[in-house]
């Protein structure tokens, strides 16, 4: 399951980074495109602005196939404040923007499942595929609107593989 | 009503009485934790590459609990007590444009080798310069966001 969550969380943050290059985010001293997994990351007592926020929950399986079949459910959080220059009150477009930035980048839905463990990464043999976006209403708190969205992403395991 | 425009001349008397109350107070040095630069990477983003931090000393330093009402399954929260002098050698070390970005970078500070994470911080001034920080702090559990 980590090579699909992996491969998953790789292929949005490529897509962002061409999508809009401008949503960026200094993170451990390093400047990258502005998404990152939660559980990979240190524990920060808010949402970071700005960025999306990747999310694992829900694991079901299905081995009723030649190949065992995960179900994994991502929610995708994200939270502005809108911009300093227009004092906040652009919030509602900024959280738009990133709406649309969002279902931009789940398309297409799927992608070949990498393997990032091995130097070089490894490319394995079936695919990491999703389900469409289900965004959850948005949540004002103080002067941050802050939003979810939730995919279901599908990946058969193949032998031996984590 | 007026704003206050005059010229305020820097003065460390009260950065000095901070640091000599919290001397006095049995302060004692921290480490606030800092992530080293690591190389830019898939691996770094997904959790493979451990991360490694280097941890700033800050002294003198005041940590104590904060009487809340302790409540189930909810971590207990601390203050530290800063010295201003310190956090701005560590600023200025680092070559960062403020206080809050050092705090921005943080991953939390150690306590007698126990993590703690920042929750928020407070700076309290005297003629317009930061003469303490305080920092609230909590344990660090699990995901809490």
């Amino acid at each position: 399951m980590e090579n699909a969550k992996d491969t998953f969380y790789v292929a949005l943050r490529n897509r962002l980074a061409v999508l809009n290059p401008n949503r960026t985010m200094l993170l451990r001293g390093v400047q990258r495109p502005g998404i990152l997994v939660e559980e990979a990351e240190a524990v920060v007592a808010m949402l970071p602005a700005d960025v999306f926020v990747l999310r694992w929950t829900v694991l079901q399986t299905d081995v009723n196939l030649p190949l065992v079949l995960a179900r994994m459910q991502c929610e995708i959080h994200y939270t502005t404040g809108g911009t300093m220059v227009a004092s906040g009150l652009d919030r509602g477009r900024a959280l738009e923007e990133m709406d649309a930035e969002l279902l931009n980048i789940l398309a297409p839905p799927s992608t070949p499942k990498l393997d990032y463990a091995q130097n070089p990464v490894l490319q394995l043999n079936t695919p990491v595929f999703w389900t469409a976006a289900d965004f959850t209403p948005a949540v004002t708190l103080r002067d941050r609107i802050t939003r979810s969205a939730r995919v279901t992403v599908f990946a058969y395991q193949e032998p031996g593989e984590l | 009503m007026s704003a206050d425009l005059s010229i305020r001349n820097y003065s460390p008397i009260a950065q000095r009485a901070a640091d000599a109350l919290l001397r006095s107070l049995g302060g004692f040095s921290v480490g606030l934790q800092i992530p080293s630069p690591v190389a830019s990477g898939d691996a770094a983003q997904l959790g493979i590459t451990p991360q490694t931090y280097q941890s700033l000393p800050l002294s003198p330093a005041i940590f104590r609990r904060v009487r809340t009402t302790m409540q189930e399954g909810l971590p207990e929260k601390f203050e530290l007590a800063v010295s201003a002098s310190a956090i701005e050698a560590q600023v200025g070390a680092l070559q960062l444009t403020s206080a809050d970005a050092l705090f921005a970078q943080a991953a939390g500070v150690t306590v007698n080798g126990k993590l703690f994470l920042i929750e928020a911080v407070t700076a309290p001034q005297a003629y317009g310069q930061a003469y303490l920080y305080r920092l609230q702090l909590r344990e660090a559990l699990p995901q809490g966001i």
